[in-house]
């Protein structure tokens, strides 16, 4: 066997070393590689500074822990930019892991009574029933959600004052990893409400988005972990997103890198004669 | 009767939701379906339970393989399911709110965690074995996603300050092309078979009747 023969057949395990290596290493000591900001990063941006105090936001939370390493970052680093606004925040969730999400991100501020549940913030839960959840939510938010996470009266609630349908919350920010989500959002309610929409995603699904976005019908788009660094950074509060950026850079590069040696080992190994290779 | 009433329904159900899209305001009958679709979807959520007691229930009873497994799963679900209704039941009791919370953040997210980054592993492991340029649209497909990669990450930038533009422009233009098509034909797809489910004409959501 030939050493570009040896080379197409590396044992797989001394990649996944490398690659514990390349993440592990920036995480312990960061590069402080300098970060661009994306058009999609600095819309939507843009339109959460419009925002005054007062205002108020419906954050729905449609992923799961398996994607929150992409999409967490991006809800944490949006509701503390809100909350520092002096906006109020509704979550609401179609996916039913939403729910705990959005009581990992108040309670730190409803223990240090910067937040009031229930006037600056609340927690609708988790509706089934997928886009035509959405679409009944987006229409009816009181009649779809009449009870909160704990079981309250949401109609009571100051922060659901005047709340008819979604056209009353200022901005509609949906945090997205799969379906139901953007499509649904921009179908079932941004369409025939003609919503402030805007969309938080896993990096797979920016594709699926980008429609969307070009169409006007999404004003502003995180694209995934980086997109939280880069809201992070904007927003003057650089954490968890930012850290992970120069990971994520690394492990880019060593895929790139494993593409580029597969690929010379494998044409080699071609050009080598048939009685070469014994 | 077996055949006609579920037909009927279908076309009563989608009808309305047809007239509901070329009417302004809340269509009163959209409404009310839309509160039984959470309902029946939320019943959905506990027939999916019972399934999953009994499929696992087997597994435990008759000792197959991997019987431990479908054990942890039947304690998680009861136990994850006794602490979300006392929370729900007393939430002015604390100690179930945080119990709950603590079940979701140690529990249930870190092996969910795990299994989505587990994917990082397989990536790299695949594109060193299976990412070759075998073909013109391998050699093409294979660049793109190069470029791709580097136009995300802030080292990319760092190599190349155009990466970021030819990303972009692959994203926002060739990507979205692409996207698009896929979402007209899938839109026409979707509108015809409505279409023959409203009509009768496809039968399978009704069980082979």
């Amino acid at each position: 066997m030939s050493f570009w023969d040896k080379m197409q057949k590396i044992d797989r395990r001394i990649i996944y070393a490398l690659l514990v290596i390349v993440v592990a290493f920036p995480l312990i000591r960061p590069l402080g590689l300098p970060l661009s900001y994306s058009d999609t990063t600095l819309k939507f941006f843009d339109e959460i500074e419009k925002l005054q105090p007062g205002d108020r936001v419906l954050i729905s939370l449609d992923y799961a822990p398996s994607g929150a390493a992409d999409v967490h970052p991006q809800t944490v680093a949006v509701s503390k930019h809100l909350i520092q606004k002096g906006v109020k925040i509704a979550f609401v969730s179609f996916w039913e892991a939403g729910p705990m999400f959005a009581e990992q991100i108040m309670q730190p501020y409803l223990d240090s009574g910067e937040l009031v549940y229930g006037e600056d913030v609340v927690n609708l839960g988790y509706i089934p029933g997928a886009n035509s959840a959405i679409r009944s939510f987006g229409f009816d938010c009181v009649g779809s959600a009449p009870k909160d996470l704990n079981g309250k009266d949401t109609a009571s609630m100051p922060i659901m004052q005047g709340i008819k349908d979604c056209r009353d919350f200022d901005v509609v920010i949906d945090f997205v990893m799969g379906s139901p989500g953007t499509a649904a959002w921009v179908q079932q309610v941004q369409g025939p409400l003609g919503i402030n929409l805007l969309v938080g995603s896993v990096v797979v699904e920016v594709p699926a988005s980008m429609p969307f976005v070009q169409a006007g019908q999404v004003k502003g788009l995180l694209q995934g972990l980086r997109g939280a660094a880069e809201y992070e950074l904007l927003s003057g509060s650089a954490g968890i997103a930012a850290a992970g950026m120069d990971a994520q850079s690394l492990g880019h590069l060593l895929i790139i890198g494993s593409i580029l040696v597969g690929n010379v080992a494998y044409f080699m190994s071609k050009k080598q004669p048939k009685n070469n290779k014994q | 009767m077996r055949k006609e009433i579920p037909i009927a329904l279908s076309f009563l159900a989608g009808i309305i939701m047809l007239i509901d899209s070329f009417t302004p305001g809340n269509f009163a009958p959209r409404v009310e379906l839309s509160k039984w679709l959470i309902i029946m979807s939320a019943f959905m959520v506990g027939i999916a339970s019972v399934n999953l007691v009994r499929i696992h229930g087997a597994n435990v009873i008759s000792r197959r393989k991997g019987w431990f497994n479908s054990f942890s799963l039947l304690v998680m679900l009861v136990a994850f399911t006794y602490v979300g209704v006392m929370k729900y039941s007393y939430p002015e009791v604390e100690t179930w709110k945080v119990l709950f919370q603590n079940f979701y953040d140690y529990i249930m997210s870190p092996p969910a965690a795990v299994m989505y980054a587990i994917i990082a592993f397989y990536v790299s492991s695949a594109s060193y074995r299976a990412f070759k340029a075998r073909s013109v649209e391998a050699t093409v497909l294979l660049v793109a996603a190069v470029v791709v990669m580097l136009g995300k990450a802030p080292v990319g930038e760092l190599i190349w300050s155009k990466f970021p533009v030819i990303s972009s422009w692959l994203l926002n233009v060739a990507n979205t092309t692409g996207q698009r098509g896929i979402m007209i034909g899938a839109a026409i797809g979707g509108f015809v078979t409505s279409l023959r489910v409203l009509l009768g004409l496809e039968r399978g959501h009704l069980g082979g009747v």
